[in-house]
């Protein structure tokens, strides 16, 4: 799947204009669009004891963001893109997905700020409630305490953590289109240790190897498209586990698939998906099964 | 028959006013909310003056502008850009789009920069159809 058009979710606090300057690199394959979205929250505008509905609130908001979507605009222009905005009162989920259906997306992005518990709870399931409303993938920003940049080129070095499932199949056809911005893709698979738990070392070293060749055949996907790609085998819980794998391999993004469904344990308790669009440093990028 | 004008804008504030300033010198006005719209009602309306913005969704007015110009049945239909967006940036915009293969399209008619004054717009258009 090609990535032409691209959501840029922005409150202004946790995604800035270097998040989609870092994007460019995907031009070389065949992103053309951006379309910016500002939600700007009920409660800024709500209803008031003795005030009303504050329109000139609303009216002003809405022109400061409009200001700063101008600017963006003219940049994005200039490089020869094509460039929308949308700047909404409502929930961010169901302002999002609309917004995405409308423009017929191929990718949302959002920023993701580490907050205070209460908040980061409900910014995280947000994120996966868009995935799962709009099944449309989503990268979820990162930056970094001193609010730069946490990656300057997030296509370049991902880690594709797979689980051989079906949801995963489709990540490999996602990341085929572009060869021309990936230089390397790390494939991995976290292994549950109580697989492991064979009597010799020899048979430990067999499930290794059976991983392995599964891992290898979906390396070869890609290299068949053009991408180098390697694999690599982990043990341990499979969030903290990509973590830091992702460190190990240098990697500039991780990107893995989500279920079709999202459950109420996934919304309580959380998943990996979850899990890694709050924890790691760099950007993360999740697609959900095909529609 | 009254000449029609296309109004080609995402804020209906702005389109309101648009098609007040147009009704008011006596011409017809066709309304659409974003590029694409206005490509349709280009189409099928064939009109006589077309007021176009630039920052939209679904469509901007830059590749709108470039549909238009480009369209041997359609190009001759004068256009006036009213935008928040600067001249400058819309004139680079299609010289990117042109090398990065388009075909070269000539400058808008008139580009007025938002907010506008309706005499300033009425001038605009009875310069083309007054």
């Amino acid at each position: 799947m090609d990535i032409r058009k691209i959501l840029f979710v922005t409150k202004f606090e946790e995604l800035w204009f270097d998040a989609v300057e870092s994007l460019m690199d995907l031009r070389k394959a065949s992103f053309n669009h951006v379309v910016f979205l500002n939600v700007i929250e009920r409660e800024k505008v709500a209803l008031r004891r003795g005030k009303g509905y504050q329109k000139v609130e609303e009216v002003r908001l809405k022109e400061m963001a409009n200001i700063r979507f101008i600017n963006w605009a003219e940049t994005l222009f200039e490089k020869g893109l094509e460039v929308g905005a949308y700047i909404v009162v409502g929930s961010l989920v169901k302002q999002v997905v609309t917004a995405a259906e409308k423009e017929e997306i191929d990718l949302i992005v959002v920023g993701y700020k580490k907050k205070g518990r209460i908040e980061q709870f409900y910014s995280s399931s947000d994120i996966l409630e868009i995935i799962h409303r709009s099944q449309i993938p989503v990268l979820v920003y990162k930056y970094k305490p001193d609010n730069t940049i946490a990656v300057e080129k997030p296509f370049e070095r991902p880690l594709l953590a797979t689980g051989f499932s079906k949801m995963n199949q489709n990540v490999i056809d996602y990341l085929k289109p572009m060869g021309r911005v990936i230089k390397k893709v790390t494939i991995i698979h976290v292994g549950d240790p109580k697989s492991l738990k064979e009597s010799s070392a020899m048979g430990v070293q067999k499930t290794r190897k059976k991983i392995r060749r599964k891992l290898d055949e979906q390396c070869d996907l890609l290299i068949a498209a053009g991408i180098d790609a390697s694999p690599a085998v982990y043990v341990g819980t499979p969030a903290k586990e990509i973590v830091t794998a992702a460190k190990e391999c240098n990697a500039t993004m991780v990107i893995t698939g989500t279920s079709s469904k999202l459950s109420l344990k996934e919304k309580l308790v959380g998943s990996t998906p979850r899990f890694l669009a709050e924890k790691t440093d760099i950007p993360t990028l999740l697609i959900p099964p095909v529609k | 028959m009254s000449k029609k004008v296309l109004v080609v804008d995402d804020d209906p504030d702005v389109r309101l006013f648009n098609v007040t300033v147009v009704e008011e010198n006596g011409f017809t006005p066709i309304e659409a909310s974003n590029g694409e719209e206005g490509l349709k009602l280009l189409k099928e309306e064939k009109p006589d003056l077309v007021i176009l913005d630039v920052l939209m969704p679904r469509q901007s007015g830059i590749r709108l502008f470039r549909d238009l110009k480009t369209d041997k049945s359609l190009k001759h239909i004068p256009v006036i850009l009213l935008s928040g967006i600067a001249k400058k940036t819309f004139l680079r915009s299609q010289k990117a789009l042109t090398e990065f293969g388009g075909e070269s399209v000539p400058e808008p008619e008139i580009y007025l920069e938002k907010p506008v004054e309706p005499e300033e717009l009425s001038e605009a258009i009875n310069t083309f159809i007054g």
